[in-house]
C-alpha cells in the first residue's frame, strides 16, 4: 500500500509494525524515478506500507527526522527508524531493506 | 599515404600534409623519397634568431615521412629540410592563429639557453586545451581535443595522457591515451573504471593507472597494473585494504570521495608504491606485491593511535618551519629516496575550528628526507610559501624533480575574486566575470635560483618539461588500437510508467547522441527534476538507463573539461559492452516516451 501522507497525518497514525517513511520532491528525478519503482515493489508486496512524505511542505517533520536530502527512505518498525536509504535505489536494494524489518 | 603513392615525390617536391590527425593544427608530414639512403635533418627556422631554430635529424632511409613540429601560430613558418650531400628545400607552412580558447601565455621569465630546445607543456584543468609553449611564452604545441590530467613521455617518446572521451562525471575518461606530439593516437588503454589523475609507466613499458571500482559507494581509490600490449589487467590495488576510510578527512572529504587518489609513484630500490590521497591529507607508501602499509607522511592528528606509532614520522631538524602538507598532489621519490609533492595547503588543518582561509594561505612544493628507521621526516626544501596566496593553488598542481636542488613547481590551479585568493575552484570560477582572475603559474628553481618563471590564463592540471623531437620514432604509422574494455553500463530495472507517443522530443532538449567503436554518449537539456529515461528496443532485448537530471555539486573538480556552461545540459556514456544487435532508442521525458528516430548497431 502506497498512501501520501502529511506532518499532521504521520503524527497521528498508527506506527505499530514494519513500515517505510518516503521523503521526495516534486523537483527531483530520482524521486519520479523512485516513485515507480516504490509501484513495483507494492505490486511485489501489497501489505507492507509504504507513506510518501512531500519533503519541501513538511520542513518540520524532516528536521525532526533528521531528513537532509531527497529521496530518502526511512525504514521502521514500530515506529523507530532501524535503517534509511538515500538517493535512488533499484528494487533489489529496497527490497533487501524492507525484508530486514520482515 | 595513398596520395603520396600515386606520384615521386621528391626534396624538390614533397608531399605536405598540415595537420595530419586533425588534431593538431601547429604541425605536418613532409613526405618525399630519395634514391640513395640518407639521413634528413628538419630544421624549424626560429621566428627572431638563428639560436631559435629548433633542429632534428632523422634516421637514415629512402622513404622520408617527417614530422615538422613547434610551428608558430599564425605565422608563415620556414621549414628547411636538409640532406647530408648539402643539398636543401625550404617550405613555408602558414598556420592559422590559435583559437580564443588555448590559454596564452601572459609572462614569462627565462632565457633560451636555460630552456634549450624543450618546451612547457600544460595539461588543462578545465576547457582549455593542452598547450606547449617556448622560452618566449609563444605556443608551439596544442591539441584542440581536451586530453587531460597528467602528461609523461614515455620511454619510447610517445605521450601519455588522459583520454579526451568522457564517461564519467565528474572528470572520468575512457581510458589512458598513448599519443605522438602530431597528435596520433597509438593506443588506448581503456579501464571498467575508467582513468583520472595519474599513470607511472613501469620499467617494461607496463602501466599503472589510477581508477576505481563504480560497482561500490566509493571512488579513486584503486590503482591498476596494464598491460602495455594487451591492455589487460594485470594487478590492482584497493586502498580499501590498507587504509581506513572514516579517519583523518581533509576539508574536502566526504565518504564518496574518501581517499582522492591524485597520484602514483613506483620507487624501484624499496620496490614499493606511492600513492597521494588529496582527501586524507595523506601520502601513502605501501609494499608493491603485498599492499602492506610501509610508512604515511602527513599531520597525524585524527589518525588512529596505532597507526600514529606504526606509521607516521616525527618531525625533526628546524621544526620551526615544517610544516605538514595539506590536500596535496603529484607525489614522487627522489633517487636520494625523499618525498616530493606539492603541497596545496588547502584548509591547512585537520580540525575545521582551525582551518586557514584561502587569502591567508601558501601553496609550495616541497621536499621531505624521510628515515624509515627512526620513523623521522625533515622539510629540507620549500619553495612558495614565502609567495603567499598570490601562489596558492587550491587544488591541482606539480612538482618535477631534475637533479638535487633543481625543480620545478607548478601552482596550476590559481584563482582569485576582487584580488584575494577565492574559495571557489578554478573550475567554478567564470572567467567573464571581471572580479574573477583564473591563472597558471610555473617556476623551476636551480640551488636556490629562479632560471624560468611562466604565468599563463586558465588553470592547468599539471606541467611537464618536454622536447617536441625525441631520438625514438617521432612518426609511427598504422590503425590506432583500442586496448582493454569499458564496463557495461549499469541499466535501471523499472521502466518509468510513460505514454508512448510517436513524435519527436522537443528540439528545446538539443538531443544529441554521439557513437563511437565502443560505446555512445547522450546529450540534452532538461530543467532539473525531469525524468529522463534511455530506452533502447530492440528484437531481442531492451535496456533501459535513468538520467540523472539533479543539479550535483561536487566538492573535487580536478578537470572541468567536462563541465557544462549550463546546469541543465546532462550527457550519459553508454557503454557497448554487454549489447547486441540493432535497438531503437525511445526517451522517456517526464510523463511521455518519445521516439528518437534514430538506431543504432552494436556488433
Amino acid at each position: 500500500m502506497i498512501q501520501e501522507i502529511n506532518t499532521e497525518a504521520y503524527d497521528g497514525m498508527e506506527k505499530s509494525g514494519p513500515m517505510m517513511v518516503e521523503f521526495y520532491s516534486k523537483k527531483c528525478g530520482p524521486c519520479k524515478m523512485l516513485s515507480f519503482v516504490l509501484k513495483a515493489i507494492d505490486k511485489l508486496n501489497p501489505d507492507f506500507r509504504i507513506y510518501t512524505i512531500d519533503f519541501d511542505e513538511n520542513q518540520e517533520l524532516k528536521e525532526r527526522l533528521g531528513v537532509t536530502g531527497f529521496p530518502t527512505m526511512l525504514l521502521m518498525n514500530d515506529g523507530v527508524e532501524t535503517s534509511r536509504l538515500k538517493g535512488l535505489q533499484q528494487k533489489p536494494a529496497i527490497i533487501k531493506a524492507i525484508e530486514d524489518i520482515m | 599515404m595513398a596520395e603520396f603513392g600515386k606520384k615521386a615525390y621528391t626534396l624538390e617536391d614533397p608531399y605536405v600534409v598540415e595537420n595530419p590527425y586533425l588534431i593538431n593544427p601547429l604541425c605536418a608530414l613532409v613526405l618525399f623519397k630519395t634514391d640513395a639512403s640518407v639521413a634528413p635533418t628538419v630544421t624549424i627556422k626560429g621566428k627572431r634568431f638563428a639560436r631559435e631554430d629548433m633542429s632534428h635529424t632523422f634516421a637514415a632511409g629512402t622513404t622520408h615521412m617527417l614530422p615538422i613540429l613547434g610551428l608558430y601560430a599564425d605565422f608563415a613558418n620556414t621549414v628547411v629540410i636538409s640532406l647530408p650531400d648539402g643539398s636543401s628545400k625550404a617550405i613555408t607552412i602558414k598556420t592559422a592563429a590559435v583559437p580564443a580558447d588555448v590559454c596564452k601565455c601572459t609572462s614569462i621569465s627565462t632565457s633560451a639557453d636555460y630552456l634549450q630546445d624543450n618546451f612547457m607543456f600544460l595539461t588543462p584543468a578545465g576547457k582549455n586545451q593542452p598547450t606547449a609553449y617556448d622560452y618566449k611564452g609563444d605556443i608551439r604545441w596544442f591539441l584542440t581535443e581536451n586530453t587531460m590530467f597528467d602528461i609523461k613521455r614515455a620511454q619510447n617518446g610517445n605521450i601519455l595522457t588522459g583520454s579526451s572521451r568522457f564517461c564519467r562525471m565528474p572528470y572520468n575518461s575512457t581510458g589512458l591515451v598513448e599519443l605522438n606530439m602530431l597528435g596520433k593516437i597509438h593506443k588506448e588503454f581503456r579501464l571498467p573504471g575508467n582513468y583520472h589523475h595519474d599513470q607511472f609507466e613501469m620499467e617494461d613499458g607496463n602501466l599503472l593507472i589510477l581508477t576505481q571500482d563504480f560497482h561500490r559507494d566509493t571512488c579513486e581509490d584503486m590503482c591498476v597494473l596494464v598491460d602495455r600490449n594487451t591492455g589487460e589487467i594485470l594487478k590492482s590495488w584497493d586502498y580499501k585494504t590498507f587504509l581506513p576510510q572514516d579517519v583523518a578527512g581533509s576539508g574536502s572529504q566526504d565518504p564518496h570521495d574518501w581517499f582522492h587518489n591524485n597520484a602514483v609513484w613506483y620507487d624501484k630500490p624499496t620496490h614499493s608504491l606511492t600513492f597521494s590521497g588529496r582527501h586524507q591529507d595523506a601520502i601513502v607508501n605501501i609494499n608493491y606485491d603485498t599492499s602492506e602499509l610501509n610508512w604515511i607522511v602527513g599531520d597525524p592528528e585524527g589518525w588512529p593511535q596505532e597507526m600514529v606509532d606504526k606509521y607516521f614520522f616525527t618531525p625533526v631538524g628546524d621544526v620551526e618551519n615544517f610544516d605538514w602538507q595539506y590536500e596535496q598532489h603529484a607525489c614522487l621519490i627522489t633517487p636520494e629516496g625523499d618525498v616530493m609533492c606539492f603541497d596545496n595547503g588547502q584548509y591547512r588543518a585537520k580540525k575545521k575550528e582551525n582551518y586557514i582561509t584561502n587569502p591567508e594561505n601558501f601553496s609550495r612544493g616541497v621536499r621531505y628526507r624521510i628515515d624509515t628507521k627512526k620513523m623521522e621526516i625533515e622539510q629540507v626544501w620549500q619553495y612558495g610559501k614565502e609567495r603567499g596566496q598570490e601562489f596558492f593553488s587550491a587544488y591541482i598542481c606539480n612538482v618535477e624533480y631534475y637533479a638535487d636542488g633543481h625543480y620545478m613547481i607548478h601552482s596550476g590551479g590559481i584563482g582569485m575574486e576582487n584580488g584575494y585568493a577565492s574559495d571557489k575552484l578554478g573550475a567554478f570560477l567564470s572567467s567573464a566575470d571581471p572580479t574573477a582572475e583564473i591563472r597558471s603559474v610555473t617556476v623551476e628553481e636551480k640551488d636556490g635560483i629562479v632560471l624560468y618563471e611562466m604565468e599563463t590564463e586558465g588553470n592547468f592540471y599539471r606541467a611537464e618539461k618536454l622536447t617536441i623531437y625525441h631520438d625514438g620514432d617521432n612518426a609511427i604509422f598504422g590503425a590506432g588500437q583500442l586496448l582493454g574494455n569499458l564496463d557495461v553500463t549499469p541499466e535501471f530495472d523499472t521502466v518509468a510508467e510513460a505514454e508512448e507517443v510517436e513524435e519527436q522530443p522537443d528540439v528545446w532538449h538539443n538531443i544529441i547522441i554521439e557513437e563511437d567503436e565502443d560505446r555512445f554518449v547522450f546529450h540534452g537539456k532538461f530543467e532539473p527534476g525531469t525524468l529522463v529515461m534511455i530506452c533502447m528496443e530492440g528484437k531481442e532485448e531492451n535496456h533501459q538507463y535513468f538520467v540523472n537530471t539533479s543539479a550535483v555539486f561536487h566538492l573535487a573538480m580536478c578537470s572541468g573539461a567536462f563541465l557544462e556552461d549550463d546546469d541543465r545540459d546532462v550527457k550519459m556514456n553508454i557503454s557497448k559492452e554487454g549489447l547486441q544487435g540493432r535497438f531503437h532508442i525511445k526517451l522517456v521525458i517526464n510523463e511521455k516516451k518519445y521516439d528518437t528516430g534514430i538506431s543504432v548497431y552494436c556488433p
